[in-house]
């Protein structure tokens, strides 16, 4: 069964905003899924829709098995809101008594997982205060914890490590794939690459409310896959036919099968030429990313990689 | 019943967090302390713990006199001046944010995503949001309740009645505020809103009380004049009777004409009054009856004995006094009956009237208020 199945989501907000339109994704049991996207794609909104805080123009799919919008699902739904505000008046662990209370967890229940989660999250110490003496980034891991206060089976984060610093970063990363690995199925946003590249098993790219790519990050950079060979000489006539892309001195052979360079290489070094490097290579989701928002905005000009 | 205690401790919260709050309950025992620093001895009235003296024929220590005055100071005076008007006022500030705090961006996100649906979200927000109110109006009659218990040795219960009606009639205001709070989401222009619909609610209520107070008198005035015209009638047709060539018969019957042109001019008048006066008592009907609502204290409170401090501020002082019988048509007394019947006629409106109809407006407003909850995207 998928955590999270969308089906043709639509949204369209008041004054002709299309934030969505027509957007499918699933999200299996147990496995951690990015969404990312530039700015103002949709990714919130559509967290939203999850989270029934804002309504669908038009949508169909289930969450947790319930058709979306239901609020029963929710008990069993963690959500770390984009820029949470919690009140002031409160203390640390106010706070998350106060949201698992509304979440309809046992208030014995509650004392255990609250002290366990402020340890778990480096919040130590800092139950008792008020959180207007918190900083952001611990605002931000008091708002993780918060959204672990009912155990939950999803657990959708808007921007996780938003302020938090790199140190923090890394242990939220841990944390993730801790709860991965205790069978939690994670929904995350984040602008940043190089960190869902670590613990993402899938991402989805979406750009103006559209989704332009899913899947793992490896079937995604799969096609980018190439040999890249760096020579020391002029490269000679005959590789123009036989590399895909001869770029000064640098050849490229697309595909990760490294048998098929081996006849060129004997070839230069017959030629006396000097071999400087030779390295398999493949798109970062950077590269992705930046060809999934070039292309929505120039289509034709790449190939679809959907 | 998770959730339910949760928003309870955690209006509580919001409220101690607020230093409004514990000046508002300062002022209030203050309030408490003052009222309970009158006393009464075997020669009057004592102020300020006996400070002062205030000689009086018939409000000693121990008449029913000082039970009712005591009483009316509650009743009239602190319910209708201090709770319902000082202590609402801070009231509203205290809770005018409640709501758009509320659903302000980055904290609706995190209520709305609990397994909650948003009408039993609202609804239980609009109930704890009275907390406010409830402690502070109980802290207050728990106050008063101990004065007169030991002012008068009487453990009166009636007194905590104020808390269910205060609440209500603070709950007609907070309604708007909360409409209000819900479409600007903003605490100041909900507050200044209801301030103004306030004093909207206090112009219609005080237009009906002076319209139906014209009214009842012009009707005391046509009854007095028929009275009158008959009685005279009666007269002139005995004198007739008697002999006709009776010199009175012509003044008698010019006494009578005169009458009857008072009386139709005071049927026309009615009649143009009762133009205004109906309109506008169907339009408080629709309204919430704030002042009324307050009223039903001093109804409650002071039916069971003579003394009534709220006719006395009135401006009657029938009650005190042994008035003899004058004149029925007599100014004074078409003026007293007037506020007779004005009064029963108030005294008589049900509860159904008063509170029931008042529910039902404030009911709307919240339908209004929780239909855009439910609808918008936050
Ligand atoms: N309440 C709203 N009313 C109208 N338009 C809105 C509202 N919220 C968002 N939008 C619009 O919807 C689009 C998507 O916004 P959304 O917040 O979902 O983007 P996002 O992908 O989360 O962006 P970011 O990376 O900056 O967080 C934007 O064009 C935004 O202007
Ligand atoms: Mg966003």
């Amino acid at each position: 069964m998928s955590a999270i199945d969308l089906v043709d989501i639509h949204k369209t907000y008041k004054g002709k905003v299309k934030a969505l339109r027509g957007v499918s994704l699933d999200v299996n049991e147990g496995e951690i899924y990015g969404l990312l996207g530039p700015n103002g794609a949709g990714k919130s909104t559509l967290v939203k829709i999850i989270m029934t805080v804002i309504h669908a123009t038009r949508a169909s799919g289930t969450v947790l098995g319930l058709p979306i919008g239901d609020v029963r699902g929710l008990k069993q739904i963690g959500y770390l809101p984009e820029h949470h505000r919690f009140p002031e008046y409160l203390t640390g662990t106010q706070v998350l008594h106060f949201y698992s209370a509304l979440c309809g967890v046992e208030r014995s229940t509650r004392k255990k997982r609250a002290a366990s989660l402020l340890d778990r999250l480096g919040l130590q110490g800092w139950g008792r205060k008020r959180i207007n003496t918190y900083s952001k980034g611990m605002l931000q891991r008091l708002g993780i914890a918060q959204a672990l206060m009912n155990n939950p089976k999803l657990l959708i984060l808007d921007e996780p490590t938003d302020g938090v610093d790199p140190v923090g970063r890394r242990e939220i990363r841990d944390l993730l794939s801790e709860l991965k690995a205790e069978g939690h199925a994670i929904f995350l946003n984040s602008h940043l690459l190089s960190e869902l590249e670590m613990v993402c098993d899938r991402v989805a790219i979406m750009v103006k409310g559209k989704v332009t790519m899913q899947g793992t990050i490896d079937s995604l950079t799969n096609e980018s896959k190439r040999i890249e060979i760096e020579i020391d000489c002029t490269p000679p006539e005959w590789t123009h036919s036989v590399f895909d892309k001869v770029d000064g001195q640098t050849m490229t052979k697309l595909g990760d099968n490294t048998s098929t360079v081996q006849p060129m290489i004997d070839r230069l070094r017959s030629e006396q030429c000097a071999i400087r490097s030779i390295k398999p290579v493949r798109e970062s989701l950077e590269d992705l990313f930046m060809r999934a928002v070039d292309y929505i905005d120039n289509p034709g000009s790449h190939g679809e990689n959907k | 019943m998770t959730v339910f205690k949760a928003l309870l401790i955690d209006a509580y919260r919001q409220l101690s967090a607020a230093k409004l709050f514990w000046l508002t309950l300062g002022l209030s025992g203050l309030v408490v302390v003052l009222y309970g620093s009158i006393g009464f001895n075997d020669e009057g009235v004592t102020l300020l713990f006996g400070l002062f003296d205030v000689e009086s024929e018939f409000i000693t220590a121990g008449s029913p006199w000082a039970r009712g005055f005591y009483l009316g100071i509650y009743s009239y005076f602190l319910v209708t001046i201090w709770l319902a008007w000082v202590a609402t006022i801070l009231a509203l500030i205290s809770t005018c944010s409640i709501f758009p705090d509320f659903v302000c961006a980055g904290s609706i996100e995190l209520s709305l995503s609990k397994p909650i649906s948003r009408l039993r979200l609202f609804l239980m927000k609009y109930l704890v949001s009275m907390l406010f109110v409830m402690l502070q109006v109980s802290v207050f009659c728990l106050g008063i309740f101990l004065c007169v218990g030991l002012r008068l040795g009487e453990w009166n219960w009636m007194i905590f009645v104020a808390i269910p009606i205060v609440t209500v009639f603070y709950s007609y205001l907070f309604a708007v505020t909360v409409f209000v709070g819900m479409v600007t989401k903003s605490g100041i222009a909900a507050l200044l809103v209801t301030g103004v619909f306030w004093m909207a609610l206090f112009s219609v209520g005080a237009s009906e009380g002076i319209l139906t107070s014209v009214v009842t008198s012009q009707e005391v005035q046509i009854e007095r004049y028929q009275e009158g015209i008959e009685k005279q009638q009666a007269i002139l047709d005995e004198i007739i009777a008697k002999s006709p060539e009776d010199f009175r018969i012509e003044s008698k019957q010019s006494r009578i004409d005169e009458m009857k042109t008072d009386n139709e001019a005071s049927v026309e008048f009615l009649g143009k009054i009762r133009a205004w006066q109906e309109p506008i008592s169907w339009i408080l009907t629709a309204l919430p009856k704030t002042a009324q609502t307050i009223g039903l204290l001093d109804r409650w409170l002071s039916s069971d004995d003579g003394f009534d401090l709220g006719a006395i501020m009135r401006g009657d002082m029938s009650e005190l006094e042994e008035v003899e019988e004058i004149d029925p048509t007599n100014h004074w007394a078409v003026q007293r009956e007037t506020e007779k019947r004005v009064q029963d006629e108030y005294d008589g409106r049900s509860l159904w009237y008063v509170i029931g109809t008042s529910l039902i407006f404030e009911g709307f407003i919240l339908g209004l208020a929780s239909l855009i909850f439910c609808r918008r995207d936050f």
